[in-house]
């Protein structure tokens, strides 16, 4: 009988018998193969019976279905094929047991515990979304009260202090200024603005006491400085 | 702007081997961590090639006698792109030593380097080993790490919360020695007095919170006590790899300054 071998790397985690006309694959429990990974959608995809052949079919999944590296929408599956579903991997068995050697993850490293490397290609494979990388985002401060040396500041690094101290990326000026007001972190999935120093901060007229995620046009003010922020791309 | 920098290896209380490796000169203003990889103790040779490489290739830059490695954007200082540069060599000096000896095939390493040149930061890295930045009671990590979790963070089909209980964070994506050439991430800082650079590799950040790491980073002024407490707190949280730990403390150079590192070199 047919069969599909359900990977995670190298680990089989379980055979599954494909004996039903529709078998269904995803996050949620009432799945035929449940597969409990965040990168896989709640109904994920199905593997159908059609007359002597064997089809998948991605159910609009988030991150797609592979079939040996390709995304597809449908696709027969052969004898020794392999699926990629998020992070895990199902090994298409079918009909006589052809022992084939794994084309799953060309891992390297002895154990599971153990870093290891893997292939750009097969990075593509487990991301299954290269596509869907979110551009970085560049934003910046325009200064519309305060004293400091620019009017316009792009937010290019890291972390980005505003405050009088030497090295402060938004350099205030004046006696009363704090050495620290707030720190700007940029991260890949955008900015966001801490208090510092026991300085108040505000985004918007409201007081700030933890992290807050600065959206396209909040207006900051922080040691007697009042900025807007923007995103440039 | 100077750095008062120590740093600590330790086994952890799982591996029968030690195949970090680490290398500081802070009077050069030069850090370097890595977390070798592969069989028959080559994780090691790997490491412990990097580090050499990289120390070699900025000492001969000091000199004005190393020449770029590979192509940079214009905006990097020359000191960023000399950082760069020694991690690219580092990596081709990995991959042919593979290839050379039987044993040493599969090897490689991760590499976090940071080059200190007035109050700016240059930081190369490939890997999993980070670079964190305390500053004003607040911690951030400098470095993406270069593994899968962490690519799955980036396509927000993992938050960092998940990513750091994943079960397959040892999974990298980019590592020194395993090509020909590698993409290394390069990126530029400033930075100010008071602010502390903790470099460390995945023994120390997958046993203890970035919070943990900023609550002890600010304990005392004394980094070889940070070092020892944050591997006694990885090793008590089970220790189960190699635990690396740079931590070095940015201040202005004044003579006063001057006089206290002068009684502390003393003291060595």
């Amino acid at each position: 009988m047919a069969k599909v071998l359900l990977k995670f790397k190298e680990a089989a985690i379980r055979e599954i018998p494909l004996d039903q006309d529709v078998i269904t694959i995803g996050r949620k429990a009432d799945n035929d193969i449940v597969i409990d990974n965040q990168a896989v959608s709640g109904y994920h995809a199905r593997i159908k019976k059609e007359g002597q052949s064997l089809f998948i079919e991605d159910a609009s999944s988030l991150n797609g279905t592979y079939i040996n590296g390709q995304k597809i929408s449908k696709g027969e599956l052969h004898n020794g094929d392999v699926v990629l579903i998020g992070v895990h991997t199902l090994d298409v068995i079918l009909e006589k047991q052809i022992e084939t050697e794994a084309k799953g993850f060309a891992v390297r490293g002895r154990s599971m515990d153990e870093t290891v490397v893997i292939a750009a290609e097969d990075q593509k494979k487990i991301l299954a979304s290269q596509d869907k990388e979110k551009p970085e985002i560049l934003g910046g401060f325009i200064v519309i009260e305060g004293s400091t040396e620019k009017r316009d500041y792009l937010l290019k690094e890291r972390v980005t202090t505003i405050g009088k101290e030497d090295g402060a990326g938004i350099h205030l000026k004046g006696f009363f200024a704090p050495k620290v007001a707030a720190l700007v972190n940029r991260r890949k999935e955008g900015y966001f603005i801490t208090p510092a120093g026991g300085k108040t901060l505000k985004v918007n007229g409201q007081k700030v006491d933890h992290k807050y995620d600065l959206k396209d046009g909040d207006i900051v003010e922080a040691g007697g400085t009042k900025v807007q922020f923007y995103i440039k791309e | 702007m100077e750095i008062i920098a120590r740093g600590r290896t330790d086994i952890g209380l799982v591996r029968t081997n030690n195949e970090d490796s680490f290398y500081i000169d802070d009077k050069a203003g030069l850090l370097v961590v890595a977390d070798g990889m592969g069989g028959h103790a080559s994780g090691e040779i790997a490491s412990n090639l990097a580090v050499d490489v990289i120390r070699d290739y900025f000492k001969a830059f000091k000199e004005g006698r190393a020449a770029l490695i590979g192509k940079f954007d214009e905006e990097y200082s020359e000191v960023a792109k000399a950082i760069g540069s020694s991690v690219r060599l580092a990596n081709k000096a990995i991959y042919e030593a593979a290839k050379s000896n039987a044993g040493w095939q599969g090897m490689g390493t991760t590499v976090a380097a940071v080059a200190i040149n007035g109050n700016r930061l240059s930081i190369a890295h490939a890997g999993d080993s980070r670079v964190y930045l305390v500053k004003a009671g607040d911690i951030e990590q400098l470095t993406d790490d270069h593994s899968v979790v962490y690519e799955q963070v980036k396509r927000e089909l993992l938050t960092r919360e998940e990513a750091q209980k994943s079960e397959i964070k040892n999974l990298l994506t980019r590592a020194l020695g395993v090509a020909s050439d590698v993409e290394v991430d390069v990126s530029e800082l400033t930075l100010s007095a008071g602010d502390i650079l903790v470099l460390c590799t995945d023994g120390l950040n997958s046993m203890v919170s970035d919070d943990d790491i900023l609550t002890l980073a600010v304990s005392t002024k004394d980094p070889a006590a940070v070092c020892d407490r944050l591997v006694e707190l990885a090793n008590k949280q089970g220790g189960k790899d190699n635990i690396t730990v740079i931590v070095g403390y940015v201040r202005n150079k004044s003579w006063i300054s001057f006089l206290l590192h002068f009684k502390e070199w003393f003291r060595r």
